[in-house]
């Protein structure tokens, strides 16, 4: 912790600080590459969906930027084929889900509505985008936190459990190709509501 | 849009804080000149607070009878506590639950690394999952702010100063040195205790409206938080308190201190819930205007 978090917490302005800080996107790019590692050396395959999970605020100008968002896309479809369905799970948290084969295209895509959101400023809103892979049928994730500017892997299994030793493969692998969040406090797993199927489902 | 930032609320604990820092170093520059021993009292005090700092959070759980719990218990609080703190850019703190009818919450531990929330279970019966949230958010925002730390330090002398009160007779040594020095210490330190104890007081009061701010922006949501604090405080003054007299040193870290016969208005821990609720509203408002 630095000097400034010190101070800043010191006179209880920490916690609003953080909570509002800007999303730190610059780092997502690292996926529209890694995925050929992901296939070449670790046999995982894309499963062709990636997820923006984001918290919303009790404000219209925040239902007009998801508006906005969901406009971006709809547009994007028609070049990149992507398709793009907003969900909400059972914690109240908001998803914008894309399918697409095309990794590159999945990536664009987020980055595309995650910086819709930063635009009008509710970048401080935005958790995490999710990248699904699989290899027989075991999902794999990369998160990437806007909150840290970070991946990390996330392999469920069953119920609330999590593969670590298949999350220190994925974690070994691709260091150095994705920036990878270092600190393990952070990686935050994302249940889905019912085992067995996505985050979002 | 932008957030605003309450720099009132700021200058407001600033300017308090520096007031207990001056008082302290004058108190500090005139035991000095009565005690000698009293650098061995200071730094006994210091290893019991460094101690206390230490062992805060299992003291604290441990009184209110409040235990860790596993994901697989309370599976929703869980999450609710993983999601919110994944927005405050914070690692997941322990999470625990007393089991008991009044309905509260705090936060606890020194860091955010060794830190607890704790719910009771009336509070999971009597808010909604929203409102659970906005509660939760509140107690990160403590451990963002680094509240337990910040009160343990600011709280530190002012102890020492009522233990001179208490038992600084015991400090005089012979009758022909400075059997006088002695009475003027302790009235001094008597001094020192009071002033201290409404500065402590009103800190504490700024930084529940700085955590009811940060809590609010954590969940995007400040109508939840409000709506929990009006909830609670209705059903506090249903629910008889006998045994919770006990916990009387717990009150700091409550959402809602349990009101105990005479609280005058300058020693409260926490604002009254209509201000806070008043602020809650005008961040609303921000969040609406932009």
């Amino acid at each position: 912790m630095g000097l400034l978090d010190g101070l800043k917490a010191v006179l209880g302005m920490r916690a609003e600080a953080d909570a509002t800080r800007d999303a730190d996107p610059d780092d997502l790019f690292g996926m529209s590459t890694a995925y050929v590692t992901m296939q070449a050396d670790l046999g995982y395959e894309p499963t062709g969906d990636a997820a923006l999970c984001f918290s919303a605020v009790d404000s219209t100008d925040f239902e007009d930027a998801v508006d906005d968002v969901a406009t971006i896309l709809e547009a994007g479809q028609v070049e990149t084929g992507t398709q793009a369905s907003f969900v909400q799970d059972d914690h109240g948290y908001d998803w914008v889900v894309l399918e697409d084969q095309n990794v590159e295209d999945l990536v664009t895509s987020i980055h595309f509505a995650a910086d819709t959101l930063v635009e009008s400023g509710f970048g401080s809103r935005l958790l995490a985008a999710l990248f699904g892979f699989q290899k027989t049928n075991t999902p794999v994730y990369w998160v990437y936190s806007f909150r840290r500017g970070a991946y990390y892997p996330f392999a469920p299994t069953g119920s609330h459990e999590r593969d670590n030793s298949a999350e220190f493969k994925l974690e070994s692998v691709l260091d150095g190709e994705l920036d990878l969040e270092a600190n393990k406090e952070y990686w935050y797993p994302m249940w889905p509501d019912t085992p067995g199927t996505h985050p979002w489902e | 849009m932008q957030w605003q930032t309450d720099w009132g609320l700021r200058a407001r604990m600033g300017i308090t804080m520096f007031l207990l820092a001056a008082l302290y170093l004058v108190f500090i520059g005139v035991l000095t000149l009565y005690f000698e021993s009293l650098l061995l009292v200071v730094v006994m005090m210091g290893l019991f607070s460094f101690a206390q700092l230490f062992f805060s959070d299992k003291l604290a759980l441990r009184s209110m009878g409040a235990r860790e719990v596993s994901e697989d218990e309370y599976p929703d609080l869980h999450r609710a506590v993983s999601r919110l703190s994944q927005q405050a850019d914070l690692p997941k703190p322990t999470v625990a639950v007393a089991d008991m009818d009044v309905p509260n919450a705090f936060a606890t531990g020194r860091s955010q690394k060794n830190a607890t929330v704790a719910v009771t279970s009336g509070i999971m019966e009597t808010l909604t999952q929203e409102e659970l949230e906005g509660v939760l958010a509140h107690e990160l925002a403590h451990i963002k702010n680094r509240d337990v730390m910040v009160m343990t330090i600011a709280s530190f002398l002012s102890t020492i100063a009522f233990i001179i009160v208490r038992w600084g007779w015991l400090f005089g040594g012979g009758r022909d040195r400075r059997g006088g020095g002695v009475a003027v210490a302790i009235a001094i330190s008597l001094v020192v205790w009071v002033v201290s104890f409404i500065l402590i007081r009103t800190l504490s009061r700024y930084r529940e409206f700085a955590a009811d701010r940060g809590g609010a922006l954590i969940t995007g949501r400040p109508s939840a938080l409000a709506n929990a604090l009006l909830k609670i405080d209705g059903r506090m003054d249903k629910i008889p308190e006998k045994d919770m007299r006990d916990q009387a040193e717990m009150n700091a870290f409550f959402i809602i201190p349990i009101k105990s016969g005479f609280i005058g208005k300058i020693a409260r821990t926490h604002p009254s819930t209509e201000k806070r609720v008043e602020r809650l509203r005008a961040i609303e408002q921000e969040l609406e205007r932009s």
